[in-house]
């Protein structure tokens, strides 16, 4: 039940619990995270995109960066994270207060990197496309999310699924294409160890499955 | 006995005693605990002839499935014994144990209980006896050791982990590289503290050439997830011509270009690895005084490390405390990771707040 009052907060939070987003909040912001990822896509990016929002407003929007910046840390919701740190900068805002109320909106399941940051901020709940076999810290590989780990903030709250099928389909068109931007496979093949865990975004193999399995990560 | 002295290059490392320290390999769960065992029967072979007639037969009855790293026939230990043999009969679980026997467990399984089928050849099995067999292949020597005190199995040995455990894997030589690269780390720590920050510092190396491309200290004052490992990470990227934040405020932290003559082609063993260039931290070691977090621990796998040395362990660590994440076996990429480089030294620096 929630009315157009300005203080949000206290609609959100209810008893220190974070209230969950409406079926048509979700719908909203989930719809801006997947043409995050079809921007993503089409810069060559693996296709992730997402949000932050913080009490109706949008403090960050993210996709994945990982080639442009040769930094395999990039991913969207460190982008988008960036945004609300830079936010809370200009108005003196400890970042930490502000992402206690923030939801993240996103694509794919956060990564282990991503889970980790998430809980650092203090951010209370993600909404998610579809899983991350390969990478996922909300339960698919380690469950980063709601683990005992009393010096990396606080643990936070999942709700999956939501247009899970497109966001599988949007990382199979990626996966399907070469990526241009990774090195030379015989290199990485040494540092590799053998084939790692199947992803169900890669139902078929992929012509350059080696190329694709390097990109995933980034 | 840690001045910063950015000048004295050379002597960078030797006021430092490098036999006050020691380098252990963290190793997977599976390579570092006890080993697990199974209740098995076994019997001595009483008329050695028969030997691999009985060995073939029992293992129709009874195959030891999963089991291959067991020796089905052992030479008996006790030497005094009349039969110098003795044969892996079943495992408890692969027979239905007979009601007299629970009713009675001092009464000992005979061989008919366990093996009913009726046209087994019992000719040269002596009485059956229970023993405790190793679950599953023993993956380090220490386990090797342990799993040979109940039965023998097949091991395949391997020295660098052997060596790892013994604390022999580098020679002098390299220990005094590794000491130089962590005595780097944990100046960069102090640069930090002397910031404000947390006193965590990170060196990132490419072993081909020696050459350090990155180092890094704790920023977290200015960004909550600027921590050492992931300035360094960054810090590479720079070195790569990409990257995202700047440093300037920051002199401690700084990146090297890798050596453009180790990937122009043109250097000895001018295989085709050499013309690549440099992809994220693909083949390099990262040298931190602290354990990495989880967040830090996932972004060297996203970014291909290959080797990690640490000081001392983390509350919350993700690589050896809260978690492997270096051998995740889900995870597609792994690297080797050592603890205890300086650790004195290293966990002197103020702790995490």
């Amino acid at each position: 039940m929630r009315t157009d009052h300005t203080d949000h907060t206290e609609i959100h939070v209810i008893n220190g619990i974070f209230h969950q987003p409406s079926d048509s909040e979700v719908q909203r912001w989930m719809s801006s995270a997947f043409n995050m990822a079809i921007d993503a896509l089409e810069n060559g990016e693996v296709p992730v995109g997402c949000l932050l929002v913080y009490n109706d407003i949008v403090l960050g929007k993210g996709r994945n960066e990982v080639n442009e910046t040769k930094n395999a840390t990039r991913h969207a919701e460190m982008v988008a994270l960036d945004q609300v740190l830079e936010w809370c900068s200009h108005r003196d805002l400890d970042p930490k207060e502000v992402c206690k109320h923030t939801v993240l909106y996103v694509t794919v399941e956060p990564c282990i990197t991503c889970a980790a940051a998430l809980r650092l901020l203090n951010v209370p709940l993600v909404v998610y496309g579809c899983k991350n076999e390969r990478f996922g810290g909300c339960g698919s590989v380690l469950d980063i999310s709601s683990g005992d780990l009393p010096h990396t903030g606080t643990s936070f709250k999942c709700i999956p699924g939501h247009r899970a099928e497109e966001a599988v389909d949007m990382l199979k068109t990626f996966y399907k294409q070469e990526n241009p931007n990774v090195a030379n496979p015989k290199v990485r093949k040494e540092c590799m160890s053998p084939a790692g865990g199947t992803i169900t975004t890669h139902t078929e193999a992929a012509p350059h499955e080696d190329d694709v399995k390097m990109a995933v990560s980034d | 006995m840690f001045k910063m002295e950015p000048e004295t290059k050379k002597r960078k490392g030797m006021e430092y005693d490098p036999d006050s320290w020691h380098v252990l390999p963290v190793l997977s769960d599976e390579m570092s605990d006890d080993v697990k065992l199974l209740d098995a029967y076994a019997a001595p072979i009483t008329d050695k002839r028969q030997t691999s007639r009985l060995v073939k037969d029992l293992s129709v009855v009874h195959p030891l499935a999963d089991l291959h790293h067991i020796k089905r026939v052992r030479a008996c230990k006790d030497k005094s014994s009349p039969h110098p043999l003795e044969v892996i009969v079943c495992l408890v679980s692969d027979v239905s144990v007979p009601t007299t026997f629970v009713t009675q467990p001092q009464r000992p399984a005979s061989l008919t209980d366990l093996l009913s089928s009726k046209d087994f050849n019992f000719e040269g099995l002596g009485e059956p006896f229970p023993v405790r067999i190793p679950a599953r292949a023993p993956l380090t020597r220490p386990q090797f050791e342990q799993a040979s005190r109940h039965w023998p199995t097949s091991f395949h040995e391997d020295k660098r982990v052997t060596l790892g455990l013994k604390g022999q894997l580098f020679t002098s030589r390299q220990k005094a590289k590794i000491q130089e690269y962590m005595t780097t780390a944990v100046e960069a720590a102090r640069s930090g503290r002397e910031e404000g920050m947390d006193a965590v510092g990170a060196v990132i190396v490419d072993p081909k050439s020696g050459q350090i491309i990155a180092v890094g200290h704790d920023l977290t004052q200015d960004h909550p997830l600027h921590h050492a490992v992931m300035v360094c990470i960054d810090l590479v990227a720079w070195a790569q011509g990409g990257g995202v934040y700047t440093y300037e405020k920051h002199p401690a932290c700084r990146y090297t270009a890798s050596d453009p003559q180790l990937y122009a082609g043109h250097s000895e063993t001018s295989g085709s690895e050499e013309n690549v260039q440099p992809y994220i931290c693909t083949g390099y070691e990262l040298y931190v005084t602290r354990e990495p977090c989880v967040m830090c621990a996932m972004a060297l796998v996203h970014s291909r490390i290959s080797s990690v040395f640490y000081g001392t362990a983390s509350p919350d660590g993700a690589l050896g405390t809260k978690y492997k994440i270096h051998c995740q076996k889900e995870l597609n990429h792994h690297f080797d990771v050592y603890k205890g480089v300086m650790r004195q030294a290293c966990e002197e620096l103020t702790p995490l707040k």
